[in-house]
């Protein structure tokens, strides 16, 4: 699905965040929008409602280009919880090559999810995307709140694929990086696997990553030391 | 499952994010503002914009001279395609003139969609025109070129690098707005085509599932047609024969045998009565009602009408009063209003208790019109029941029916019958007080002898 022009030696890759209405995806946005130095990422474009609920959806650009000559230029969705017109999803999750699904950790929200994650798994089926060899990534957000379920207590989310997990506190910009950061690791993965990033455009995953998240304010992070040698 | 790549995911020239006309009267300004010109090219080297400023002389007087012609091509060309990188930086393009140029590519999501190029400017530090310049041509006019040159703005270096970076503040401001009102808008054309798709597919379900229901309708009516006349033939036979007995063709007859075959003929009778009724229904249905016009004596059809329902009124202890007033003349089918009559006097005697009061009128209203009237002094209708009263099979109480019997076409017929005249039927009631049914006919039918394409508002299905 990823989109590689071979002529202008650049490909464009898609990232979604994906869950239920006000679960925080446009929060985890707004959150890199400030980490990431303006040099490799774009505007935040919001396209929302006078009640600042996501109507459409938000996309964020992110962009380098590596030592070998290859423009990799990621943008980052948002998917709107509510969807008023079906074919918003469709426009926006046509084409995805990665998904984080932004789940409220409370309690009381562990039926919603549930039902919203077998939904997108649905959805992802409709639109073309193989749900078991897609990257995904749940991020367990809200931390913070009373009466949240531990990380060991989100199996109901894990029957069919198995996608790493990542807390968060998406409002005070916690756990968003490196929701990003686990995002981006198995995305390259597959981009490797699709287009042969390492032998064929002489990418590592180390090179990947760190284009990027040397441009990302890390601190307070659990990325502070995993990215510091390079 | 392969897809049309997304518009999103589509790269846009820098011209189809800009309103061009707009954007050119911001470089107006902004060029006459800082009195320096300014050029905008999009990526595959269109100009989109070209403000001058200053220079026209100067450039127009080297342009006289082969060589100077020659070599302004050549810079200008520099200026559009010069590679400028993707840096943030400006890059300077020096004209063989001594003027400078600064130009910047147009950054928009990491993808350089255009450049801008601001210049010419003279540098703050050239002193005397150069030599690249004065030797174009044997007859250059170094004074006259130096005076053309004043009216270019002399401007630092650092400065017009300053100007140009501002400028392209601006630029990405009004990329970005573009491309999200452009987002923006395909979304919405993207969800009312998807509304518009939805509703089509609703309408033509909707168009599919009312054929199968008039089709439905159809084969009900002629099932009620077929059925109803097949019944009536051995039926006839069966009062027929009753006849026959009660007459003694058949032999002497008990009193008792006298009794029973009293019975069987009145209740063959009802029953015929109701086989008529729904051929009735089904022949209005199928729109193959023929009014047979002729002179209607209005106190004649009043007495028939009462002559028919007296017995079981006097049975049920009513009192019966006709009132043909002064007896209007009419024009219409003799039959078809008796049966109209009879129908309401009977649900009158029906619905109205022991004691009570049917009154059978007439009345000559203004416009040409007649009203019959039924009146009693029965249970009466509530409101809620009165628009639905003249459809077929409707009865105000499902329970009524075990109570006082009938099948709910009655008024259904009247309606229709009604309807064929070019008339109405129109009731007024009071629970518990009783009821008024005016059937109102044109004195004369504004129809030929006529078919009634009138279908009763029938309930489907």
């Amino acid at each position: 699905m990823v989109q590689l022009n071979n002529e202008a030696r650049e490909i464009a890759v898609k990232v979604v965040y994906y869950g239920p209405a006000l679960s925080g995806k446009t929060t985890n946005l707004q959150a890199l929008y400030q980490k990431i130095d303006p040099a490799v990422r774009g505007r935040l474009m919001t396209l929302d409602t006078k009640d600042d609920r996501t109507l459409f959806f938000d996309m964020l650009p992110v962009f380098f280009r590596t030592a070998s000559g290859l423009k990799v230029k990621l943008k980052l969705y948002t998917v709107p919880g509510q969807v008023i017109h079906e074919s918003t999803r469709r426009i926006v999750l046509q084409g995805t090559d990665a998904i984080a699904f932004v789940a409220d950790s409370r309690r009381s929200e562990a039926a919603s999810t549930l039902a919203y994650w077998n939904n997108m798994l649905k959805n992802l089926e409709a639109n073309g995307l193989d749900y078991r060899t897609l990257p995904i990534v749940i991020q367990l957000n809200k931390m913070d709140l009373p009466e949240t379920r531990r990380e060991g207590e989100f199996e109901d989310l894990r029957r069919v694929v198995q996608p790493p997990m990542v807390p968060a506190v998406a409002i005070r910009g916690e756990g968003v990086v490196e929701t990003l950061w686990a995002l981006l690791t198995v995305c390259y993965r597959s981009l490797d696997r699709n287009l042969g990033l390492e032998t064929r455009w002489r990418i590592s995953e180390q090179e990947f990553l760190s284009r990027i998240f040397d441009h990302v304010d890390k601190r307070g992070t659990s990325l502070a030391q995993e990215a510091a040698p390079r | 499952m392969t897809l049309a790549p997304s518009f999103l995911q589509q790269r846009l020239p820098l011209g189809d994010l800009l309103d061009l006309r707009a954007f050119s009267d911001v470089c107006q300004s902004f060029a006459e503002l800082y009195r320096v010109g300014l050029k905008v090219f999009d990526e595959a080297g269109n100009k989109l914009v070209d403000v001058k400023v200053g220079n026209a002389d100067f450039c127009g007087y080297i342009w006289t001279k082969a060589s100077g012609r020659e070599q302004c091509v050549a810079t200008v060309g520099r200026v559009k395609s010069d590679d400028v990188g993707e840096a943030a930086a400006p890059t300077t393009v020096r004209c063989f003139s001594g003027c400078r140029y600064v130009v910047q590519p147009v950054l928009y999501e990491g993808d350089a969609l255009g450049r801008v190029v601001f210049g010419p400017f003279v540098p703050e530090e050239l002193a005397a025109l150069p030599d690249t310049l004065t030797s174009i041509a044997p007859d250059f006019d170094v004074a006259q070129a130096s005076g053309y040159m004043q009216k270019i703005r002399r401007v630092p270096q650092g400065t017009a690098e300053k100007i140009l970076k501002h400028f392209m503040d601006l630029v990405d401001v009004m990329v970005f707005t573009g491309h999200k009102n452009l987002i923006s808008a395909r979304l919405h054309i993207e969800a009312v085509q998807e509304s518009y798709r939805e509703l089509q597919d609703k309408n033509r379900q909707l168009e599919e599932s009312y054929a199968k229901l008039k089709e439905l309708d159809r084969l009900k009516s002629n099932f009620l047609a077929t059925m109803s006349h097949e019944l009536r033939t051995p039926l006839t036979s069966v009062i027929g024969y009753s006849e026959m007995m009660l007459e003694g063709l058949g032999g002497p007859l008990t009193a008792e045998q006298r009794e029973y075959l009293g019975i069987i003929m009145e209740k063959g009778e009802n029953l015929l009565q109701l086989i008529t009724s729904i051929l009735d229904i089904s022949k209005i249905e199928a729109g193959r009602v023929r009014l047979v016009l002729s002179d209607v004596d209005v106190a004649q059809l009043l007495k028939d009408a009462v002559a028919t329902v007296l017995p079981i009124a006097r049975k049920k202890g009513l009192k019966v009063a006709c009132e043909p007033g002064a007896a209007p003349r009419l024009q219409g089918d003799r039959e078809k209003l008796r049966q109209c009559l009879v129908n309401l006097a009977s649900n009158a005697v029906k619905f109205t208790p022991a004691g009570g009061t049917l009154t059978v009128s007439a009345e000559a209203l203004p416009g040409e019109r007649v009203a019959l009237k039924v009146t009693d002094t029965g249970i009466g209708i509530a409101e809620e029941h009165l628009p639905r009263l003249f459809d077929v099979f409707y009865q105000v109480d499902g329970s009524t029916t075990r109570e006082y019997g009938g099948a709910g076409l009655g008024l259904a017929i009247v309606k229709s019958f009604a309807d064929a005249h070019g008339g109405e039927v129109t009731v007024v009631s009071r629970p518990g007080v009783g009821s008024t049914f005016s059937l109102v006919l044109p004195s004369r039918p504004r129809t030929e002898p006529a078919v009634t394409p009138v279908m009763p508002s029938s309930p489907v299905g």
